[in-house]
């Protein structure tokens, strides 16, 4: 205590002149109007500095809860153009009753191979969370494969980049039909087969999945044609399609259940074989 | 009282009505005025109390700032210089503020030159800095501070001569 008022009074003129000083700042401000101005101008500078700075430090600490956040609504606005890219190409069904069977979930994918032939990721969210086999799993800008196991918390799914995984894809604004395979080295070089020769079909025509498969809403951009090469033996083209994203590379994905799953195995198993 | 403090009394009061109402009106140039209650300032013994001394610089720029109706630059002028005046002295007499009177009875002209110069140029700089108080007014303040500083160097020279003459 005797120190600090040694201190004090050794500094006495200092702190007499900064005390000073400050009201004759405060007098100032009160007086003129300009220098008003320019001290709330120099004022609102610091604290909008400093209040960028805090900011910034703990925007850093929230962005794991942010992007669970824009994951939640991305997964909403997800459906919505799953529906708007389907509506188009329905021919009546989804026009006349306003109906989309599909729902998305939003999960995060917490293991994804791409080095062996047959890949296969593992997603974090089970049973529990309504996952079932059979469901599709896509990413933001294609798609990633197909649920085949289901724990409580966790769940497998066949990668695309698996080689006896087969996709049923169509050609944008064009009736060719055809389905995708993984050709087993670059996670994103894809062989089309199965197109007829008579289809018109050229390099840089989009892909989008095509309505068979049950599993797939009709339109979710795939990938682009990269390469077409006919083969007069078979009938059938030889393309090479480049995907939109590397499905090696993806941490969010989003499960599409069909809620109509369950009438069409009914009706398919009532088809005899 | 003693005839010292009656005289500082008496001086600053004198200073400070004749600022405000003869030399804050002289526009010489048209803006120009000289700032003579800076001679209280250069003038006050160096021997006395510093603490006192800031309060006073203080309460001469608030009195003319009041009086005048200009904002605040006077006070933060004079109170900055009141503040920083030992380490002036120091500066261009080489002799701290504790030195008795008497052996600054005849300091060099040089040196009273250069605190005269000292004082009245750092006072006018922060005067100008803090009337105009924005960069784009650079040119203006350097302008002002020069030819205020001349102006007032000159009159502070012509009276503090006349002073210490009819002193002797």
């Amino acid at each position: 205590m005797q120190r600090i008022i040694n201190v004090l009074v050794q500094f006495k003129n200092l702190i007499l002149y900064l005390i000073l000083l400050g009201i004759s700042l405060l007098f100032i401000n009160s007086k003129s109007d300009f220098h008003q101005y320019k001290f709330e101008k120099y004022g609102l500078y610091l604290s909008g500095g400093l209040h960028d700075f805090s900011n910034n430090i703990s925007g850093y600490f929230d962005l794991k809860k942010e992007n669970l956040r824009l994951h939640k609504e991305n997964s909403t606005l997800k459906v919505l153009e799953l529906k708007s890219q389907a509506l188009p190409l329905y021919t009546n069904k989804t026009i006349v009753t306003g109906r989309f069977p599909f729902r998305v979930k939003n999960v995060r994918v917490i293991k994804n191979s791409f080095q062996n032939q047959r890949n296969y990721l593992i997603i974090d969210q089970g049973s529990e969370m309504g996952i079932r086999p059979e469901m599709a799993v896509i990413s933001a800008q294609g798609i990633l494969g197909i649920v085949k196991s289901v724990s409580k918390h966790y769940s497998n799914i066949i990668s695309i980049l698996h080689l006896d995984l087969k996709i049923n894809v169509q050609l944008k604004n064009k009736s060719a039909f055809g389905s995708l395979v993984w050709t087993g080295k670059d996670p994103k070089k894809f062989s089309l087969n199965d197109v007829i020769l008579s289809s018109d079909i050229k390099v840089g025509d989009t892909l989008i999945t095509g309505g068979m498969s049950s599993y797939f809403p009709l339109g979710i951009p795939v990938g682009q044609i990269s390469k077409v090469e006919t083969s007069p033996k078979n009938g059938y083209f030889k393309i090479s399609v480049e995907l939109f994203k590397d499905p090696s590379q993806v941490h969010y994905a989003y499960v599409i259940k069909n809620e109509d799953i369950d009438e069409l195995k009914v009706l398919k198993s009532g088809i005899p074989q | 009282m003693n005839s010292y403090t009656l005289n500082t009394v008496i001086s600053f009061f004198s200073f400070l009505l004749l600022q405000v109402f003869v030399f804050n009106h002289i526009n010489f140039l048209g803006t120009i005025n000289p700032m003579l209650y800076l001679l209280f300032l250069i003038n006050y013994r160096f021997d006395q109390n510093q603490t006192f001394f800031i309060m006073l610089g203080f309460a001469l720029g608030f009195s003319i700032d009041l009086l005048s109706q200009t904002g605040g630059a006077h006070t933060i002028a004079a109170l900055t210089i009141s503040f920083f005046r030992p380490f002036i002295i120091k500066h261009s007499f080489g002799v701290i503020s504790e030195t008795p009177k008497s052996f600054q009875s005849s300091p060099k002209t040089l040196n009273r030159f250069l605190f005269l110069f000292l004082i009245i140029s750092i006072h006018h700089l922060i005067y100008f800095v803090v009337v105009y108080f924005s960069w784009d007014a650079l040119y203006l303040i350097l302008k002002n501070t020069f030819l205020s500083s001349i102006f007032s160097l000159i009159l502070i020279l012509l009276i503090n001569s006349l002073y210490r003459n009819s002193d002797d």
